[in-house]
């Protein structure tokens, strides 16, 4: 279980405090449950993920998590571009606690991101793809209770969405997840219930298709 | 939630994975990473010899001039590259906090570990070299050289702490910084002992802790080495400890702020 409360937040920018970009957001998301975070460009959803998952800390407000929760998987985030596919593994299962069983973990997230002989070589010559399946395949490897997933699942192919999603519902007894994405089709695949943020608050959907709705509403009106 | 780590075993998890991940990127990082690392510091060492040998002849009473070099470079390299390397640390690795089990602290004195052993066997080498080819290399008292170079790496570390710190907050300051590492390096003896510098001018020079450090590693090496009064290694601890507890201080103040992109 993962509880927001009044969560506030902004940047410090090169001319001071920076506009809220969170004020007072406030939910509890069960567990178990897959979300799906809805909302215009800048509207603090990666903001919203970054906190859930301690990478930064709100200026007001608590964040309390009642579970493991992974990092929040994204964009250039976690892997180094000069190490091989494989040392970004060793080093995500090393920072876990996980020094002893590496071998098993490797296997997995090799078998898993099917990345063939690329996992060998070093990220940077990745394409967007392959980076997301490398991500997606490493937070897999690990037992978490919450997975947090910024955008990454957009960013592969049908076949390994599918294998993706595939997973998760293997998951669902025991896992959730929490997701950004702009497309509606992942949403719609991944999620059962749903997260608008808008002008800084939040509103929870007990279904998905709720939530895309009231955004979708709230672009045309 | 049945079986939550604590958090000093996060945080020695955290600094193993980096450890290894930094050495690995720094020792086979590139072609032949781990040869120049050796290089360098024999290249510096054999250029001030050209220069002095054909410009100028020297003489160092109760010296070597080679080893008299070699003390100095070993000793300022290894306080430049633990601070500068330790500097740019958080800079290097923002792609890293995206796990929460890593602070910019680790990343910083992980670095600065690193540089610590690595400048640690670039230096025994480079001394045992120098007595397999007939220098007499060897210290006279061997735990003052380790004290010695040991304060001015916790110096470097703890200058390295603060100033990155200070370069995420605001990036001038690791300009400056990298400027004031040129007039640092005459300005810390490795070319010249105190002894050569008339007293007026000594003073001021004396008051540099990295001069007074590689002074002391020098005497500590030659017994016969003249040293100049008013050097105490005291003095250099007294900064390597200050600031090494100024630098946690700031990273514990702006824990938050470091984290923001």
């Amino acid at each position: 279980m993962i509880v927001v409360e009044d969560v506030h937040k902004r940047y410090q920018t090169e001319h001071g405090a920076g506009k809220w970009v969170l004020k007072g957001v406030s939910f509890t998301i069960p567990p178990n449950v897959s979300v799906g975070l809805v909302g215009r460009n800048g509207a603090g959803k990666s903001t919203l993920l970054r906190l859930i998952g301690g990478v930064d800390t709100p200026n007001r407000g608590r964040i309390e998590r009642h579970c493991r929760v992974s990092w929040p998987m994204g964009f250039g985030g976690g892997l180094q571009g000069s190490l091989t596919g494989r040392q970004n593994a060793k080093f995500v299962s090393r920072i876990h606690g996980h020094e002893l069983d590496i071998p098993d973990r490797l296997a997995y997230v090799a078998d898993f991101s099917e990345l063939g002989d690329a996992f060998d070589e070093p990220v940077k010559t990745y394409s967007s793809g392959m980076k997301s399946r490398l991500q997606f395949a490493l937070s897999l490897a690990f037992d978490f209770d919450v997975y947090i997933s910024d955008e990454v699942t957009s960013a592969g192919d049908a076949s390994f969405r599918a294998k993706a999603a595939e997973a998760f519902k293997n998951l669902a007894n025991r896992a959730g997840l929490i997701m950004v994405s702009h497309d509606e089709g992942t949403l719609k695949q991944f999620c059962s219930a749903g997260i608008w943020l808008d002008d800084g608050r939040a509103q929870w959907f007990d279904n998905i298709d709720d939530a895309l709705m009231a955004y979708k509403e709230s672009i045309t009106a | 939630m049945d079986n939550v780590r604590s958090s000093a075993s996060i945080t020695l998890s955290a600094w193993n994975a980096l450890f290894l991940r930094e050495a690995v990127s720094r020792v086979s990082g590139g072609r032949a990473a781990w040869l120049w690392l050796l290089v360098e510091n024999s290249a510096h060492l054999m250029i001030l010899m050209v220069l002095f040998s054909t410009i100028r002849h020297r003489i160092m009473p109760g010296f070597d001039f080679a080893l008299f070099l070699a003390i100095g470079i070993v000793g300022y390299r290894l306080f430049r590259n633990t601070t500068m390397r330790s500097m740019a640390a958080i800079s290097a690795n923002r792609a890293l906090f995206a796990y929460r089990q890593v602070k910019p602290v680790d990343v910083v004195l992980v670095r600065a570990f690193l540089e610590g052993v690595i400048q640690l066997f670039v230096g025994m080498i480079m001394f045992a070299g120098m007595s397999l080819v007939g220098f007499d290399a060897l210290p006279h008292d061997p735990l003052m050289v380790m004290v010695v170079y040991g304060l001015i790496w916790i110096f470097g570390t703890g200058l390295g702490l603060m100033l990155s710190v200070g370069s995420t907050l605001i990036p001038e300051i690791g300009r400056v910084a990298e400027l004031f590492f040129i007039p640092m390096y005459f300005l810390s003896g490795v070319m010249f002992s105190p002894s050569m510098v008339p007293p007026a001018l000594r003073d001021w020079l004396l008051l540099n802790p990295i001069m007074q450090g590689l002074e002391l590693a020098r005497a500590a090496f030659s017994p016969g080495y003249h040293v100049v009064a008013g050097i105490h290694v005291d003095y250099l601890m007294a900064f390597a400890f200050s600031s090494l507890f100024f630098g946690l201080a700031m990273h514990v103040r702006f824990a938050r702020r470091l984290l923001m992109q």
